[in-house]
């Protein structure tokens, strides 16, 4: 297992910068998601780990050790694509088998590990099968297996459960984390799926653009956001813009239409517009004529509800307050939604109201 | 009304397919039968076909015909496959025009091919004769099998040599264990297309062909022109059925070839 | 060696024979004979030649070589016209009432003749169309008293022997066409009120044009140039086209020059047609 080192990487198709110096550290036996929309760099950013792609600039090193000039597959690294990219003509074994087979392992010792192997994934039993007789959820651990059963130093997954439908994709979610434990391998996983990416990981990294945006465990990068874009990327946010105001001891930024919002975090002294996020899930809703008192430290918005959706265990709100929309979420306690029309109130603590940096998306 | 009109069109494919076979079904009957004119009635005997052993010039002109295709095929496949091998691996500029100019050998007629194969070859002094008929075979079966392999290649993509390469197998490796074993099937296709092409090809061999040297569908022209003797028929049926059975051997290989 | 430069060898490498052999072969060969065409005689056996533009002249003067050319065309335009009108059913039949594996076995069936031995195939033709063969007596045991109708050595009949011989591939264009056509989208036209007929002209029938034109083009081309079905088929009455008279330059009357000269006049004639049609072709010539 190694750590994974990334400094200054870069990587241009004519004049668009498909990586645009990045700089990331793995950590030994992490299992690290790279998140972010389509051609963000994060794609790109795996394949010159993998050695398919040469960088422009920048250097990749594993435990320390420059590889920028090893070919591919003298690298010792393990990767499942997309597609799984199983070899049709060989049977499931062989297809374990292939990477040990290549180093000239003795056939019993190749015999060995690939039983062991076999009984990880939990398809002991169908060595023998070819690819095409296997469901998408089995060819999906063939494809983990083989990348696993050389004990590589990495392991770089490509959106592999992309192609699963969402029962299936969450069941393999679990055992992909399982087996990644218990193997104890760096990992690398390449997703734009946000909610796959926040239940597996221990740490994200949320690309755009071909930069880096945020780097974080999931739960800081969810709960305080660094930027617009890494704020509606992961998850939803209400965003507030204004100027700052002096409000006795509190950060307070004034955004028109009479309304000003709070902040647990310290404001810029200067001018400017600063940009102010909420989750809606931090945000608790009350009727209009039962609403309780105002405390201070508190945001308070009254406002209309305008759109209603109900899921079942949760209900998202859309709620107009002067001059925008408030989208709030909220657990299903009380079995009785407000509906369009409702008058309600909106509070939620300051310290839940965090400052973004303006990034166009 | 649709059922009626449904089992109407089923009605006319099934006389379609009566004119596509019955010229070939009515030569195959007579080759087999007794008489050397039309008379009836149909009398099963195959002493045309132990004429046509005997038949020496026929005999010969198919071993050149037999020769030339297993050359052709030979060469042909491995130049297009090597070709098709670097439209599909790399990416590059020209790429798109040097692939436009596989149509013209396959899309111009024959009979321009031919004609200007034979005053070129005459000019330079290499003449008619089976080796310039084999250069002629050769040059246009090559598009073909760029396109049958090129079609083995495109469905896999580049993801199982890239895979291989993770896990730690060296370019050599990877294409003896990979890349040939999966292009196997459409290689194997395509050169049966190029085997079918020469062994069928008519118009070129017809101008590069020498006096007293030709291949089978030559003479086959020839004794046709002169009157025909019922030796043609049997010989007829064996390459109609033999052709045949290639192309069905291609249809299989290339339709279960595909298997992901 | 850097990657790059591993890359262009490699590239260079895997095409270089293929293309010079086809250069060898066929594009060399065109420019010789481009060159000839403008020559006047062969300049074989020690004869002194010149560059000249009688031949295509001889071409433009000549009444006679203009009727060849036209009634080239028109056989091009009588055969494409009947493929289109026989196959364009018998594709329709295949692609949206036969199903399952029954489509890919008569699917096989009906491209297996196009693939086989051209000049056999057409020389079973003479056997069924002449003067005592099956069709006369077909004709004759169902009409004793019907003259026979020998049909071998006439313009019929070569027709006959082209149509044979290029329906598979009008079938074959027409089908790729009409099968890529979704269900959905004729269910979605019947919801919308459209009787079968309707759906089929106002969905089918245009969506389903490009295979039309793919098979048009590659038949008529072929067609124009043809000179063995003529001869086999069309005997010394009607054998007379562009593709006949150019053999007989080379073979019987060898006047090499003026062969090249109409050949090239064919090539022009075919590279025009080609050339028109390219845009229309485009894209099903991506799907295939």
């Amino acid at each position: 297992m190694s750590t994974v080192e990334v400094r200054g990487l870069t990587k241009r198709y004519g004049r668009v910068a498909a990586l645009d110096n990045v700089s990331l550290l793995f950590a030994e036996g992490e299992f690290f998601g790279l998140l972010g929309p389509s051609g963000s760099g994060k794609t790109t950013l795996l394949r010159c780990a993998a050695g398919f792609i040469e960088p422009e600039a920048g250097d990749i090193h594993f435990d320390g050790q420059n590889v920028r000039a090893l070919p591919v597959h003298k690298r010792n690294i393990g990767m499942v694509f997309q597609n799984y990219a199983l070899f049709p003509h060989l049977s499931v074994f062989d297809n374990i088998a292939f990477g040990l087979v290549v180093r000239g392992m003795k056939r019993a010792d190749v015999r060995q590990r690939v039983t062991e192997m076999l009984a990880l994934i939990r398809l002991s039993g169908l060595e023998d099968r070819r690819p095409r007789q296997l469901s998408g959820g089995q060819q999906q651990r063939v494809a983990l297996a083989r990348a696993l059963v050389t004990r590589p130093r990495v392991l770089l997954l490509d959106e592999p459960l992309g192609a699963l439908d969402k029962r299936l994709r969450q069941e393999m979610q679990v055992e992909l984390r399982q087996i990644q434990r218990e193997v104890g391998i760096t990992t690398i996983f390449v997703t734009h799926d946000q909610e796959e990416a926040m239940t597996l990981c221990d740490r994200i990294a949320i690309f755009n653009e071909g930069r880096v945006v945020q780097v974080g465990a999931p739960s800081r990068v969810y709960e305080r956001p660094a930027t617009t874009f890494a704020a509606n990327f992961l998850g939803d946010a209400n965003l507030f813009r204004g100027h700052a105001v002096a409000r006795d001891g509190f950060q307070v930024i004034e955004c028109g239409d009479g309304i000003e919002i709070a902040t647990g975090d310290p404001l810029p002294s200067a001018g400017g517009v600063v940009a102010l996020a909420v989750r809606p899930e931090k945000i608790s809703l009350w009727p209009a004529d039962s609403a309780p008192v105002g405390t201070e430290g508190e945001n308070r918005l009254s406002g209309e509800i305008v759109h209603t959706i109900y899921s079942g265990s949760s209900i998202t709100y859309r709620l107009a307050v002067p001059g925008r929309e408030l989208m709030v979420f909220e657990q299903n306690r009380s079995a009785r939604p407000y509906a369009p029309g409702d008058r309600v109130v909106a509070t939620w603590p300051a310290e839940h109201t965090v400052v973004v940096e303006e990034q166009k998306t | 009304m649709e059922r009626v009109g449904g089992w109407l069109v089923r009605g006319y494919l099934g006389l379609v397919l009566v004119f596509l076979y019955l010229p070939i079904a009515v030569m195959i009957v007579m080759a087999f039968n007794r008489s050397p004119l039309y008379e009836l009635p149909i009398v099963f005997d195959t002493v045309w076909f132990q004429a046509l052993a005997k038949n020496e010039r026929l005999l010969t002109a198919g071993f050149n015909s037999l020769w030339i295709a297993i050359a052709n095929t030979i060469i042909a496949t491995a130049l297009g496959t090597m070709a098709a091998l670097a439209f599909q691996r790399y990416s590059f500029r020209g790429r798109t025009l040097m692939q436009l100019l596989l149509f013209p050998p396959i899309t111009i007629p024959w009979l321009i091919i031919g004609t200007s194969m034979l005053v070129m070859f005459f000019w330079l002094g290499i003449g008619r004769g089976l080796h310039a008929m084999l250069l002629g075979h050769v040059a246009l079966s090559i598009p073909y099998v760029i396109v049958v392999v090129g079609a083995r290649l495109k469905s896999f993509g580049t993801a199982l040599e890239e895979a291989a390469a993770t896990l730690g197998a060296n370019p050599w490796q990877t294409f003896w264990r990979i890349s040939a074993p999966v292009m196997a099937p459409g290689v194997v296709a395509a050169a049966l297309f190029a085997f079918a092409v020469s062994f069928d090809q008519f118009v070129i061999s017809y101008f590069l062909a020498p006096p007293g040297v030709s291949t089978l569908p030559v003479e086959i022209y020839s004794a046709i022109r002169k009157g025909f003797t019922p030796e043609v028929n049997a010989i007829s049926t064996i390459i109609i059925v033999v052709s045949m059975g290639l192309m069905l051997l291609f249809a299989r290989l290339y339709r279960f070839g595909g298997e992901r | 060696m850097d990657v790059q430069q591993r890359r262009r060898i490699a590239i260079v490498g895997l095409t270089a024979p293929a293309y010079l052999w086809l250069a060898l072969a066929v594009f060399l060969p065109l420019s010789a004979m481009l060159y000839f065409s403008f020559l006047t005689v062969a300049p074989f056996g020690g004869r002194e030649a010149e560059l000249t533009l009688k031949h295509y002249r001889a071409f433009i003067d000549k009444p006679l070589y203009r009727d060849l050319a036209w009634i080239s065309l028109k056989l091009g335009f009588h055969v494409t016209l009947i493929c289109v009108l026989m196959g364009y059913p018998a594709a329709l039949a295949l692609a949206r009432y036969v199903k399952g594996r029954w489509r890919e076995a008569l699917f096989l069936l009906v491209v297996l003749p196009f693939w086989s031995n051209a000049l056999v195939r057409t020389f079973s033709w003479t056997m069924v169309l002449r003067g005592d063969g099956l069709v006369d007596r077909m004709i004759q045991a169902v009409l004793p008293w019907a003259p026979s109708l020998d049909l071998l050595f006439s313009y019929p009949a070569v027709v006959i022997g082209l149509v044979h011989a290029y329906l598979p591939y009008m079938i074959l264009t027409c089908y790729i066409s009409l099968q890529a056509i979704d269900d959905s989208l004729i269910e979605a036209a019947r919801s919308l009120g459209a009787s079968g007929a309707t759906a089929f002209r106002r969905v089918i029938l245009p969506l389903s044009v490009p295979g039309l034109i793919a098979g048009t083009v590659l038949i008529f081309v072929p067609v124009i140039g043809s000179f063995m079905e003529p001869r086999i088929l069309g005997g010394p009455r009607a054998a007379t086209m562009l593709g006949t008279v150019i053999e007989e330059q080379f073979t019987r009357i060898f006047n090499w020059p003026f062969g090249a000269a109409l050949s090239f006049i064919l090539l022009g004639i075919v590279l025009l047609i080609l050339a028109l049609s390219y845009p229309l072709l485009r894209r099903p010539m991506q799907a295939m």
